[in-house]
């Protein structure tokens, strides 16, 4: 009892000093941040003086930049090419000197990792992170460093908005672009005799087509004619550009500044109509969706589990290379179209810069995507960078494609065309209806507005429903659904 | 005078040497375990831009928390991983400390098997049993049941077998060690009780149902609350295996608890989340505290 | 023959007398059976990953067997080198030597303090103690990381091993052994003059070989299957020579993110488990006593 008291006792007094810490530590937390502050502001001046100093002599700062993009450590031939860079650098830049700092982005090492300053100088990204990592200030604002060469104008002008803030601030740069399209497993589309006199897959054009078609294959083959994503947001991601195709529009910003979910429309709720018949009528899916993700979809079409998945351009390596599929039975087509129309969602893959990080640094690292090629520029450099890509490609088993325009400048998608040329690996016919699709007017769409992840999350979550019960009711699921995103959205957007 | 005041200093330096012994420890303890349980409850009450506060914010993270769509599916589903707990992962390892007890031959490698699973990295051993359950033809609790000619099974998408399926691999983790604490306490039992209930003419059965269960009911109440208990503290079962799914039939407080901090970097409404739970496990280790003290004190 | 064996039989249900019923016969071997069964189960998941990490990724995917179709331990060798797993079995050996030298010194320290020597007030700290042994530490986790870096000890090893020395389960392992250690002794040492610390060092050392060994092997289990606070603290940590600092597990943790093809992951996870195996077989008997050993006294 006594033991139970005194416990209890001490359980209160640490109560009380926590809240009375709250109070103190709040004082001492804005105390420290003034010191931040001030700390800051010395640290302005001295790059001041530095910079007024680098007018004398501009070649000699010494700056460190730390490489998050840096290839990981099973990737050999990737270091090597990489390595490379580092060698033009201290050519080009006596100055810098690069630390390989692997870092692979997750949502679940990102915050601890600047938490502890260990930020990356550069890193890439995901395309759905900016708004989220812009807002927490985790990442730095590179507007006046892409102003000053001239780098914003050449950025495409949708992808720029996607990296700016409500200020119109840039905090990243697109490394690639990509569109979603179908990608085939042209081994699996012969064995189903869905080919061409020439050995072109017979891909299908409109999604009623594409039930019919994965349901030859799989009477034909065995396997699945469609790998569909429904364990994680990547199920909803997918699901929206279909959603899209059948005429669908998701969410709409209004004028106010609050949004509205619009997830129960009658073209939403028959897109998810037809994914449901996919299961239930035609049963042309993999044993198991619920357990497919991004990554185990470009294992099931590259290992021949499925003939069909929905996947982008940026990640042609993932069928090939990672999961064995020869380059010559490796195709990619539009998305189907749908009554509603047809669209690619449209997106990238952004390089962000450490909170942390100077100017000078955030400069140095922007002068190694310059000879990575990745910048808008096509300086000597820039194409030896490219070439050096594609040789890897070529030698790695991954397809050398056309880049999807991240930036407008033309002579760079110039000379990335000639690489392309020059290094190509597959046969471009394999690929032609997919970026004749993409380039066309009003194709491309980028992702709803909104806290696009949690309405994928909200999506995946009928589509789960869908595809375990026969019975589902949809319109009542995907009115849930649209509930439950629009208390979401209400929360974060309140009216004023 | 003198001798009882020289023995009250003598005391006195005993206290403090042995404090001395201990401060080392309790300071780990401090930074390790006290201090951040603290300072979880203060980020609760505030608001927050990565890890630093910046701002009071009364009780809006735990209203946040209770709004949150999903977090209705995850409170329900800990009584049903609670229950299935009960039902399978409390009542296995007496069934297999009871059996295991009653072998002559190759008990101590009855012991050992049974152990195993204890020492395998439970990372690893989530990464392997996702992949028992992988549907179709190749998984591998599939091929099993073509042995026996039954069809393949999708397991982890029926929603009512998620849970007990979760629940299966963790019982299959832990039940060894907990069925060695129990056959360590039969063990104990006298066998005069045996004998004596033998000669009233008790079968065997009821032997078990007089002697046996009365005689490890005492630690079975320990354990049951340990189970509870850690029921509180599945996460990584789900997230590899279903990522909460199937429509958030797994998902668990935890889980939605790392989502908050992790995916949506809301370091305050995670840390509400987080105090909820551990209320909820104080209340529990109240309990189990109550129910040991009685236990050392028969 | 099988049968004999129950009749020197000393403790359980079944007694040596019952063995003469056909019927009780019948459910010896039932029992046995069962058990047979068990261990069969308990062990199958290591078996199976380990024959599924010779398959490729093409036969793993469509391959209806549990058997690879050849035992190509080349394919094993270039996962081996292309993950590096050398480097990364070095790390963990770093991270699991310190892990158990704390986990002995600090624990086993403490619960001197707390179980025998027992100065004025240590009833706070037994009480402290023991309400952190039901909090599990996940749950503070955001908070402790972020002391952990006011103190610039994030990218090192420290952290990971002094967190071993903060561990309620282990200072109850200790207190236990020690309360059981005859009053006689301690208070003969004491008349004697004996100091704090030489009735440590000459007395307590000697007699405590067996608890220290059963809690630096679970210290050792448990650091080698430890990997979120080892994933958050070593990221991006680099030794001199510029090869990752990052252990087994947190290796194994980050394939969740990563997409990396099934069979790599079999094989990492069949790399994973091969340590702590081979201690579990070199030091069955001790795990399975201490375990055993009524973890859970209270």
């Amino acid at each position: 009892m006594k033991k139970k008291l005194i416990s209890l006792l001490l359980c209160t007094v640490m109560a009380a000093a926590m809240l009375t810490g709250c109070g103190d530590e709040t004082t001492s937390n804005s105390s420290s941040s003034a010191n931040d502050t001030s700390s800051e502001a010395s640290a302005e001046s001295s790059v001041e003086t530095d910079e007024s100093t680098e007018e004398a002599d501009s070649t000699e700062e010494a700056v460190t930049i730390t490489l998050g993009i840096w290839p990981e450590d099973t990737l050999t031939e990737d270091i090597a090419v990489h390595e490379g860079y580092v060698a033009t650098m201290a050519e080009l830049h006596p100055n810098v000197t690069c630390v390989p700092a692997y870092y692979k982005y997750s949502t679940d090492t990102f915050m601890p990792m600047v938490e502890s300053g260990n930020c990356p100088t550069i890193f890439e990204s995901w395309f759905t992170e900016p708004q989220k990592l812009i807002s927490q200030g985790a990442i730095a604002d590179i507007t006046d460093e892409l102003e000053a060469r001239g780098w914003l104008d050449a950025m495409n002008p949708s992808i720029r908005e996607l990296l700016s803030d409500d200020n119109g601030r840039v905090y990243g740069i697109p490394r690639d672009g990509y569109a979603l399209g179908l990608m085939l497993n042209v081994e699996l589309f012969e064995e189903a005799g869905l080919v061409d006199e020439d050995g072109y897959p017979l891909y299908p054009k409109t999604w009623d087509e594409l039930a019919e078609t994965a349901k030859t294959i799989k009477e034909k083959t065995g396997f699945a004619g469609l790998c569909l994503l429904a364990k994680d947001n990547s199920g909803g991601w997918h699901f929206s550009n279909i959603a899209w195709c059948f005429g669908a529009t998701l969410c709409t910003e209004n004028a106010d500044g609050t949004f509205t979910a619009n997830l129960a429309s009658d073209e939403a709720i028959a897109a998810m109509e037809y994914v449901k018949s996919l299961k239930w009528e035609y049963d042309v899916l993999t044993a198991d969706p619920l357990n497919e993700d991004w990554g185990s979809g470009f294992t099931q079409l590259g290992t021949g589990g499925a003939a069909m998945y929905i996947g982008a351009n940026d990640a042609v390596q993932q069928p090939t290379q990672v999961n064995g599929l020869a380059l010559d039975k490796f195709a990619m087509c539009p998305i189907p179209e749908g009554p509603g129309g047809q669209y690619s969602l449209y997106g990238g893959t952004p390089y962000f810069f450490s909170k942390d990080a100077t100017s000078a640094e955030i400069n140095a690292a922007l002068d190694y995507l310059e000879i990575m090629g990745k910048a808008p520029v096509a300086t000597e450099a820039a194409v030896a960078g490219m070439k050096a890509d594609a040789e890897n490609k070529v030698a790695q088993g991954v397809p050398v494609l056309q880049r999807f325009p991240c930036w407008i400048a033309q002579d760079v998608l110039d000379a990335e065309a000639a690489v392309v040329e020059e290094y190509g690996n597959v046969d471009p016919k394999m690929f032609e209806s997919y970026f004749e699709a993409t380039a066309s007017d009003g194709n491309l769409r980028l992702e709803e507005p909104g806290e696009t992840q949690d309405m994928y999350a909200e999506l995946t979550k009928v589509l789960q429903e869908v595809i375990i019960n026969e019975n589902a009711d949809v319109a009542a699921l995907m009115q849930q659904a649209n509930d439950n995103y629009q208390a979401i959205l209400d929360d974060k957007y309140p009216a004023e | 005078m003198k001798a009882a005041k020289v023995k009250k200093e003598k005391f006195r330096k005993r206290d403090l040497m042995g404090w001395l012994v201990m401060l080392p420890t309790l300071i780990l303890f401090a930074f390790f375990v006290w201090e951040p349980l603290i300072e979880n409850i203060r980020l609760s009450f505030c608001t927050t831009k990565m890890y630093e506060v910046t701002g009071f914010a009364g009780l809006k993270n735990y209203i946040a928390v209770v709004n949150d769509v999903d977090f209705m599916a995850a409170f329900k589903n800990t009584f049903a991983y609670t229950f299935w707990s009960l039902i399978i992962g409390f009542l296995v390892p007496i069934i297999m400390g009871i059996l295991i007890s009653e072998t002559v031959r190759g008990k101590s490698l009855f012991r050992v098997g049974v152990y195993f699973p204890n020492i395998m990295p439970s990372l690893a051993t989530i990464w392997i049993w996702s992949y028992f359950f992988l549907p179709g033809e190749t998984g591998v609790l599939n091929i099993i049941l073509g042995w026996f000619g039954i069809e393949p099974q999708v397991w982890l998408n029926n929603p009512k077998w998620t849970i007990p399926l979760i629940i299966i691999t963790l019982t299959w983790k832990s039940a060894g060690s907990t069925a060695l604490i129990y056959m360590a306490n039969i063990s104990g039992i006298s066998p005069d009780l045996y004998e004596a209930a033998t000669i009233d003419g008790a079968s065997i059965m009821q032997r078990i149902r007089h002697i046996t269960i009365p005689s490890i009911t005492g630690i079975a109440k320990t354990m049951l609350i340990m189970q509870i208990i850690s029921v509180f503290q599945i996460l990584y079962e789900p997230m590899i295996f279903k990522n909460g799914g199937p429509n958030n039939a797994s998902i668990s407080l935890m889980m939605l608890m790392y989502r908050y901090g992790y995916r949506d970097y809301n370091v305050a409404k995670a840390s509400a989340l987080s105090v909820i739970v551990s209320l909820i496990l104080i209340v529990l280790s109240g309990i189990y505290m109550k129910a040991t003290a009685k236990r050392n004190d028969e | 023959m099988f049968f004999e064996k129950y009749k020197d039989k000393k403790d359980g249900v079944i007694r040596g007398y019952d063995i003469r019923s056909p019927k009780t016969k019948v459910i010896a071997v039932i029992i046995m059976l069962i058990c047979i069964l068990m261990v069969c189960i308990c062990l199958f998941p290591a078996v199976w990953v380990f024959l599924a990490s010779f398959k490729d990724i093409k036969e793993f995917t469509r391959e209806v067997s549990i058997l690879p179709e050849a035992f190509e331990w080349s394919r094993m060798a270039e996962t081996w080198n292309a993950f590096k797993f050398t480097t990364y079995y070095k790390n963990s050996l770093i991270h699991v030597a310190g892990a158990m030298i704390c986990a002995v010194v600090f624990n086993g320290l403490l619960a001197y303090g707390l179980g025998v020597l027992k100065p004025k007030g240590h009833k706070i700290a037994l009480g402290l103690v023991m309400w952190s042994l039901l909090i599990p530490s996940i749950i503070s986790i955001v908070p402790l990381f972020r002391n952990i870096n006011n103190l610039g000890l994030s990218k090192s090893f420290i952290p990971l091993w002094f967190v071993y020395g903060a561990n309620a389960f282990y200072v109850m392992l200790f207190k236990q052994f020690f309360e059981e250690i005859p009053k006689e002794l301690t208070e003969a040492a004491k008349l004697d003059g004996c100091g704090v610390w030489r009735m440590f060092v000459s007395i307590m050392l000697p007699l405590s070989k067996p608890i220290i060994m059963v809690v630096a092997i679970f210290a050792v289990t448990a650091a080698w299957s430890d990997f979120l606070l080892p994933y958050l603290v070593l990221q991006q940590a680099k030794w001199p020579d510029n090869t990752t600092m990052e252990t087994v597990m947190v290796k194994l943790f980050s394939f969740k993110d990563t997409p990396t093809d099934a069979v790599s992951v079999l094989r990492a996870s069949f790399f994973a488990i091969i340590p702590p195996t081979i201690i579990f077989i070199i030091f069955q008997k001790q795990i399975t006593d201490g375990a055993a050993s009524g973890a859970v006294k209270g």
